[in-house]
């Protein structure tokens, strides 16, 4: 996929502050430089990140929040990159989940600094990448079509699909079998057959 | 009899444990905990009866299946009829489908007794439609599904604070899961708010003594040996088993397996043990682990179905099997499932052949001379030992009957046969009807025939054969023309394939299964050179079996379709042998069984696969009526997986109920849970923040919560309620949770943020969230026992490519996308829901309270009247999301405009085209007509 040619700088932009921070280490597919920057990280035109360990801000507790004073309501998606390195991660999650809310800024937790070095690879890969992955259903070949279909009930799985379409050789056939047709079918037990037809039969809307 | 009641009650509870257990009931609160096959719904549908007879009772039953409300509705007024108490009302059903909320106060108001669903009765008690305090009382069934973030908890929860004075009885016949983590019999007991349990297993004095004081019921157990094939095919499985857990073993090293072993593989469960061990890492574990769990099902699935589908029917669900795991298109033969490399698996399929035709065709023949018909392919048809068995115990019986012509007690005479499900029945119902029926003039029967014509199921499996043959051939059309393009995929892949490749495949319809060539794939290790097995056998074989097969004369006269019952709805039975004697088959089915042996009242009982609940109904059965006598013949394979499960079952349930009584013989007494009292709330809601006291914040309105009450499913809404915030059912459009004016939150487990991603459906969901409300949130909740990480365990840390991840990104890239497209959406990471309740707390501290109106009607298309339309029923739903063509709006429409999933697929193209256009409507018409038998029409258009 060709990415669209970019405005900003095609590097991270990395503050002199994140010098020695291991999860550049991480940061492998995706160039970056030192920059004098207000956040730890320059993603994209309009997208920055702060770095924070759970480990720190318990001990710094005001730390953040004067590097978030900092960027000065700067960029458009401000993200709060967390590493959660201690155990009871619960107190501090919720306070910064507050936070987020408050101050406008978008937490991500990882747990490790491979991780938080792809995050950033991440951020930066997709700048200018159309959600359309994430945005609808991917488009597949008819038996993954018709195998997903028909896996939607509980406990129906492949095999039991391919059985089943195998007998009635279309999903309408199927659909219009009755329980006692279905159950015939090696694999297909009473709860299976009752769940199918149910599901092709059940009107779509609860009915008042 | 309680003296409280004018109402005569006749009881049915002949045993004196029976009435024991009514009689505590009646005095006080417990929960009573007992064995199964004891019949726990004859003890609740009399105390209910006792109850129902007063009259003017709002009666709660909760937790009870569809299945138990029939029994207790049919109790309920068999009682009444007897007792003839004009206060009586029956049983009323409350669930979705059949009331709306304005005949549910209706009726609510009247009385009586409701078994209602879970997810109504708690959005009742909350919006009020139910007031607890106008409950008389509450049963509960199954009481072990109570654990303390359940619905039912919830619903015993709001029920005990409001209303002090009703009684509360809870009943489970499955002591198991009491005896799983710390002190967890006094947990449970703290869930549903009772002090006292009592224990009645099996071993009981009063129980033994009700059973066993008088005649015992006469039982013969017949141990039947599995045939060599039969023995082959169930070590190939295990065999599969083992390898499959030492993989599992192997990719997930973090992970506490010591128990992982081929000795747990026995158990009923294995596959949902090994599941539930993974569970908490699910999210992290590969897609190979994955597909070995589930491969670990299909391997029990195999075993059960080697014990109960005939020959002829196993071999063909391993050929589905066969076909379904071929590998997904694009993929190379790695992905294939490990098992499938080995050996054994090899003897499975070979072997599960063998026990249906034999063929004298080696594998050089076939690959130098494809196209010769070998004639030398016979029919073996084996049979199982079962049946022979079955029909020399019927045998006896018929002489037992003709001796002793005359019952001298109030049984039937009937014969009771019970198996493990509808298909296991159906078999034997054919078996007994054509067992005598001989196909003449065959080359194998009329050499084998000793002149005495012994039972023997040869009609019928040389009928399933026929139909075997049939749909084989329809089959290999069917894997040709689904799975070509996945063939393709891999014939693409040549690096991979140097070795058992042989470049020149042949077409599909000449493929065959490779066999003999396992020897290459024989380690898991290996997989890149292992054979692969394809679905589907040469035609020639068939057209050679069926001419063989050929239905002979007699056979053609039996022109009954016998698959399918006439009799079928008639309560399963029918009339073998003349006058009034019966054989009647039936499938176990719990607390059911009962009924059938009151029913049928038969003299002989053969239990063709064992089950300890049944064997203990018989015991009841035969100690509540001396004038009958039954005699149990008991049939299990010998050394097989059936016999180990019945085992293993009965000394579970055992080592259950001595933990039990152990615990509660130390388990500390919780005194009433002290609730809020007036002025502990008041103090809750003063703001301590504000100097003072503050009279303003006292005024205030206690904290509130908007949740729409499909979230109800979850744990969090009652979660939120033990925190004193008050939790205001609706239906939303628009998120799941409304915390104040401007903060609206889609709740996601982390299953579900997979799955919604997959489809779409979170997109659009965040997108309408951010139409309607200033801080639209995405809560990612992990559940409280699972590790607290997206990361997986292995796979990530590849170098990854731009190209690479914008084809297949995997979680955290879509949940960056997702925030890059919505810089607005806040995310929040909730290790557990007790966490996520905390944080929301949190959140509301110094908010404005949410209006549950406004939230109803934010979303809600104008066009749409009446916030009832947007209820939808969720897997239909989600079906349709499978259908390719599909996009939101077209879905609703769909809803809107057609019934159901079966009309759709009715529709003609040209009604279609009216409501969703023509391309749309030409796929989705596409996609349900498209034949799978046709090779042709492949081709699909694509996006």
């Amino acid at each position: 996929q060709a990415l669209p040619s970019r405005s900003g700088p095609s590097s991270i932009l990395v503050s002199p502050r994140q010098k020695g921070n291991p999860i550049l280490n991480g940061v492998r597919t995706v160039a970056w430089e030192y920059s004098d920057i207000p956040a730890d990280y320059v993603l994209g035109a309009t997208t920055c990140a702060l770095f924070l360990s759970l480990k720190y801000h318990r001990l710094h507790p005001e730390y953040i929040y004067n590097r978030i004073r900092d960027l000065r309501g700067q960029y458009s998606l401000r993200i709060l990159l967390t590493m959660v390195d201690i155990e009871n991660h619960e107190d501090s999650l919720r306070e910064l989940s507050k936070t987020s809310l408050i101050n406008n800024v978008t937490l991500m937790l990882c747990w490790s600094a491979q991780e938080a070095g792809r995050y950033l690879e991440l951020f930066k890969t997709f700048e200018h990448a159309a959600p359309t992955s994430i945005r609808a259903q991917q488009s597949t070949s008819y038996s993954d079509k018709l195998v997903e279909f028909i896996t939607v009930p509980r406990s129906i799985n492949k095999t039991d699909a391919i059985g089943l379409v195998s007998n009635f050789g279309s999903i309408r056939t199927a659909l219009n079998a009755g329980p006692e047709e279905v159950g015939l079918i090696a694999g297909w037990g009473e709860k299976k057959v009752q769940r199918w037809c149910n599901a092709a039969r059940e009107p779509f809307r609860i009915k008042k | 009899m309680p003296s409280d009641e004018k109402a005569p009650v006749k009881l049915s509870l002949p045993l004196e444990f029976q009435q024991d257990i009514f009689k505590e009931l009646r005095e006080e609160d417990e929960l009573v905990l007992i064995a199964r096959g004891l019949g726990v719904l004859r003890i609740v549908s009399n105390l209910l009866h006792s109850y129902d007879a007063a009259g003017n009772n709002l009666i709660l039953l909760v937790g009870a299946e569809e299945r138990e409300n029939v029994w207790i509705g049919e109790a309920l007024a068999e009682h009444a009829a007897i007792s003839m108490a004009p206060k009586a009302r029956g049983l009323s059903l409350v669930n979705t489908d059949l009331m709306s909320v304005g005949t549910r106060e209706k009726i609510y108001a009247q009385g009586g007794i409701f078994s209602i669903t879970s997810r109504i009765l708690i959005v009742d008690f909350l919006s009020g439609l139910m007031n607890p305090e106008t409950v008389t009382g509450v049963v509960v069934l199954h009481a072990e599904k109570v654990i303390a973030t359940s619905l039912e908890a919830f619903i015993l929860r709001i029920y005990r604070q409001k209303n002090k004075a009703g009684f509360l009885k809870a009943f489970s016949d499955q002591p198991e899961p009491f005896t799983t983590g710390f002190a967890p019999l006094a947990n449970m007991m703290k869930n549903l708010f009772l002090q006292k349990p009592a224990l009645y297993p099996r071993f009981h004095v009063t129980v033994a003594k009700s059973l066993e004081g008088r005649k015992k019921a006469e039982v013969i157990e017949l141990e039947v040996p599995m045939t060599e094939a039969m023995r082959d095919i169930q070590n190939a499985v295990l065999e599969c088993v083992e390898v499959s857990i030492s993989e599992l073993r192997k990719g997930n090293t973090g992970v506490e397996m010591d128990d992982w072993t081929l000795d747990s593989a026995l158990h009923r469960n294995f596959d949902t043990i090994i599941r539930r061990q993974l569970d908490p890492v699910w999210h992290r574990t590969s897609f190979k682990t994955r597909q070995v769990v589930r491969d670990l099902t299909l391997l029990r699935t195999i075993l059960h179905a080697l014990l109960t589908y005939d020959a002829v029917n196993f071999n063909k669900y391993l050929d589905t099997v066969l076909a379904a795991s071929q590998p997904p298109p694009g993929s190379t033969k790695h992905n294939q499932s490990p098992w499938l490399f080995l050996d054994a698996a090899d003897t499975i399929f070979t072997t599960a052949k063998r026990r249906v035709y034999t063929g004298k065709v080696s594998n050089d023949d076939l690959v130098s001379n494809p196209n010769t018909v070998p004639d030398s392919l016979e029919p073996v048809l084996e049979e199982f030992p079962k049946w022979t068995q079955l029909a020399e115990i019927l045998q006896e019986i018929e002489q037992d009957a003709y001796l002793n012509p005359v019952p001298n007690d109030t049984s039937n005479g009937s014969v009771l046969i019970m198996c493990g499900d509808q298909g296991t029945c159906r078999q034997l119902r054919e078996f007994l009807q054509t067992m005598y029926v001989r196909p003449e003039g065959t080359v194998e029967d009329g050499t084998d025939e000793d002149e005495e014509q012994g039972p023997s199921a040869s009609f019928m499996m040389r009928r399933k054969l026929r139909n075997y043959l049939a749909w084989k051939r329809d089959f290999s059309k069917v894997s040709a023309a689904l799975f070509s393009e996945n063939q393709k995929a891999i014939n693409g892949s040549t690096d991979q394939r140097v070795q058992s490749g042989k470049a020149n495949r042949p077409p599909p319809n000449k493929r065959r299964r490779m066999r003999g060539g396992g020897s290459a794939g024989s380690g898991p290790s290996r997989t890149e050179m292992g054979t692969v097995r394809v679905a589907g056998d040469r035609d020639a074989h068939i057209a050679s079996l069926m001419a063989e097969l050929q239905p002979t004369e007699v056979e053609a006269m039996q022109k009954i379709e016998i698959g399918v019952d006439p009799l079928e709805n008639m309560d399963d039975y029918y009339e073998l042998f003349d006058m009034n004697d019966l054989i009647v088959i039936h499938p176990y089915e719990g607390d059911m069984d009962e009924h059938v042996l009151e029913e049928t009242k038969p003299r002989y009982v053969i239990m063709y696969e064992p089950d300890a609940a049944f064997i203990r109904r018989i015991e009841v059965y035969r100690s509540s009526h001396t004038d009958r006598t039954v005699k149990v013949f008991f049939m299990y394979y010998g050394g097989s997986v059936e016999e180990q499960r019945y085992l293993s079952a009965v000394r579970r349930e055992k080592d259950a109920f001595t933990k039990l009584i152990r615990e509660r013989g130390n388990m500390a007494i919780t005194l009433t849970s002290a609730a809020l009292g007036p002025q502990e709330s008041f103090l809750r809601t003063i703001n301590t923040r504000i100097a003072g006291g503050g009279r303003l914040a006292a005024t205030a309105q206690p904290p509130r919560v908007v949740v729409d009450v499909r979230e109800f499913r979850s744990s969090l809404p009652s979660l939120l309620h033990g925190r004193s915030i008050v939790v205001v059912p609706c239906m939303l459009t628009v998120g799941d949770y409304v915390l104040t004016p401007t903060i609206c939150i889609e709740r996601k487990s982390v299953r579900d943020l997979i799955g919604s991603f997959a489809n779409g459906r979170l997109y659009n969901q965040v997108e309408s969230m951010m139409e309607h409300y200033k801080a639209p949130m995405l809560l990612i909740e992990f559940d409280q026992n699972k590790t607290f990480t997206l990361e997986p365990f292995s796979d990530l840390f590849a170098p990854t490519t731009t190209i690479g991840l914008a084809v297949a990104p995997d979680l955290q890239s879509k949940i960056v996308m997702l925030t890059l497209a919505f810089p607005r959406l806040k995310i929040i990471w909730s290790s557990s829901p007790y966490q996520t309740a905390e944080i929301f707390s949190e959140l509301k501290k110094q908010q404005d309270e949410p209006d549950p109106l406004k939230a109803v009607q934010l979303g809600l298309d104008p066009a749409v009247a009446g916030d009832e339309l947007r209820s939808f029923n969720q897997v239909p739903q989600d079906m349709l999301r499978a259908i390719p063509g599909m996009n939101e709006n077209i879905l609703t429409t769909l809803t809107l405009e057609v019934e159901n999933i079966q009309e759709l697929a009715n529709m003609e193209e040209r009604e279609l085209v009216g409501l969703v256009g023509t391309d749309a409507a030409r796929r989705i018409y596409r996609f349900f007509n498209r034949s799978v038998y046709d090779g042709a029409e492949v081709a699909l258009p694509t996006l």
